[in-house]
């Protein structure tokens, strides 16, 4: 099971004066042990700032953050993050990519040769272990650094958007995959997304966030039985759940 | 390639296995590059024939046959002095290189430094470092050292400038990715930092590597008694100036060598970066 996190009052504004920008907050969120909570917002709402804040990566204007009641200071080393942008190195393979979240912990990769293996099977990179990523589709380059997020089984993962480059058909079985993953082990995820019916599919929890500053407008529970199979997508509770999201979006006028 | 070498009579010398290869390599540049080889080679072809036709004087345009057969009788002599202009460009190349990568990392990771030592350094950029050399001369006399300060001096900006802008923008996500797997500063250098600053280090590298011989040619124009700088200033004020080209010549080689040594540490050591440019 992974950590619970508190968000207590938090609060970005980038930048001093008048050209200070108030990215996000303030949000007090409370996000359950094994829970997963999917944070769904208009662009430049502020969820890779909180994203960024709940990793320790970037520090709060104002509120805090705890792990299960310690409170976040620094980098946190025992989370997966999948960062927006993927953090794949061009000189190394896809392999090496995976391994190098292992090397940069001082952990020894071929202890690990099994788990990186079933890893890249599970996402479909079997045979391109070898391939440097400009040699991969965005598509697979995504789902590489998929696997370098989750290599070091982390309890607590960190979603950026990581679905977002993937084709309709690929999408559906990572969505699947990470579904699996989650009802096996119960980390506790933090998982950004533009996709409304991705959010209420995957999450125990959908926060809607507003537009700039983003403040958390909305907790939704998705009260739906897992798995979230194709059948459970095409019930009448699913669509009512897309429906409402969208009526928020509506409200806000960027729907 | 390798079948013409496997079908010769029993194991050929390692002369005749080079030699096969060689062939196969010119044979294989010049079905890629034969409109490059023939603008080349008709370029000598006008050269050569409208000095004769125009009959200009071999003291103001000589032929390239006359610089190449004027040349070769002067060889021994072009050979000494490639070899000395030579070893002043590369001690020079090699100690740049090893101040530069140095100094342009200590900038980039140190913030005192960033707000003192670079923008001097750049303001020193604009300055042209070759109106230094008559000093140096001055100071120092004909010998090898203010050849070699000169070359130090014009291949040091290229070097660190890039070094600092190599080693100081790795990407934000990169370097949270790091910051995230709780790794040391000489860990993340060693996987991470390096390898990412190699390209751009390289981009300074070549750049001072063209540098190199164009400053040890002027600083031996400036004074000295050997050098191919000497020669080619020599040989002009003999109105020899199918000796000047001859010099020439071996000047052009030299940059050559030095850019094409380069060029191919980049290839063996960052051979992502090179497939990466193609695409
Ligand atoms: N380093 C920074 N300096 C100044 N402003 C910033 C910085 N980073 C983000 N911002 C601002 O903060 C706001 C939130 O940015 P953020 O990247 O968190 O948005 P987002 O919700 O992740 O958007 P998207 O869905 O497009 O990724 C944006 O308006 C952006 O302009
Ligand atoms: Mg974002």
């Amino acid at each position: 099971m992974g950590a619970t996190i508190d968000i207590r009052s938090l609060t970005k504004t980038f930048g001093v004066g008048p050209a200070a920008v108030h990215a996000f907050g303030p949000v007090d969120l409370t996000i359950e042990s094994g829970s997963f909570v999917s944070l769904l917002g208009p662009s430049g709402c502020g969820k890779s700032t909180l994203m960024l804040m709940i990793a320790g990566l970037l520090d709060a204007s104002r509120g805090e953050i705890f792990f299960d009641d310690r409170k976040v200071e620094g980098p946190r080393t025992d989370i997966g993050i999948m960062f927006q942008d993927n953090t794949l190195v061009p000189w190394r393979t896809v392999e090496g990519n995976v391994a190098l979240q292992l090397e940069l912990r001082g952990l020894d990769p071929r202890d690990y040769a099994d788990r990186i293996r079933d890893l890249l099977r599970s996402v479909k990179l079997d045979g391109f272990q070898r391939r440097h990523p400009y040699e991969l589709s965005g598509g697979m380059q995504q789902r590489a650094a998929f696997c370098q997020a989750l290599v070091h089984e982390p309890d607590t993962l960190l979603f950026d958007e990581p679905l977002g480059k993937l084709d309709a058909m690929t999408r559906e079985s990572i969505r699947s995959d990470l579904q699996t993953l989650w009802m096996q082990k119960r980390p506790t995820v933090v998982f950004v997304t533009h996709s409304i019916e991705e959010a209420v599919q995957l999450s125990s929890t959908v926060c809607v966030v507003t537009p700039r500053p983003g403040r958390i407008e909305r907790r939704i529970d998705i009260d739906l039985p897992w798995p979230r199979n194709l059948e459970v997508k095409a019930s009448a509770r699913f669509t009512q759940y897309v429906r409402e999201i969208q009526g928020i979006f509506h409200d806000y006028g960027v729907l | 390639m390798t079948m013409v070498s496997s079908s010769m009579p029993p194991e050929p010398g390692l002369a005749a296995r080079l030699a096969t290869r060689v062939a196969a390599r010119v044979a294989l540049a010049l079905r890629v590059s034969w409109p490059f080889a023939a603008f080349f080679i008709g370029f000598f072809l006008v050269w050569e024939y409208s000095v004769v036709i125009f009959k200009i004087p071999g003291y103001i345009l000589p032929t390239p046959s006359q610089i190449a057969a004027n040349g070769w009788a002067d060889i021994p002599r072009l050979l000494d002095y490639t070899l000395i202009t030579g070893a002043e460009s590369l001690i020079g190349y090699a100690l740049a290189i090893c101040v530069g990568v140095p100094v342009g990392l200590a900038i980039a990771f140190w913030k005192p430094l960033q707000r003192t030592v670079y923008p001097f350094l750049v303001s020193l950029e604009m300055v042209p470092k070759i109106a230094f050399a008559p000093l140096f001369i001055a100071w120092l006399g004909f010998g090898l050292l203010p050849k070699v300060i000169i070359v130090v001096l014009v291949c040091f900006f290229p070097v660190a400038l890039n070094a600092i802008h190599a080693f100081g923008s790795l990407s934000d996500e990169l370097t949270r990715f790091c910051r995230s797997t709780g790794a040391g500063p000489l860990r993340t250098f060693w996987k991470v930092r390096l390898p990412a600053a190699l390209p751009q280090c390289f981009v300074g590298f070549k750049y001072a590597a063209l540098n190199a011989t164009v400053g040890a040619t002027i600083a031996e124009f400036m004074g000295s008694d050997q050098g191919l700088g000497f020669y080619i200033q020599i040989a002009t004020g003999n109105m020899r100036p199918d000796l000047a080209f001859a010099g020439i010549f071996f000047l052009t080689l030299l940059g050559l060598a030095l850019f094409g040594a380069v060029s191919l540490a980049e290839k063996l050591l960052i051979p992502w970066h090179i497939t990466l440019r193609r695409h």
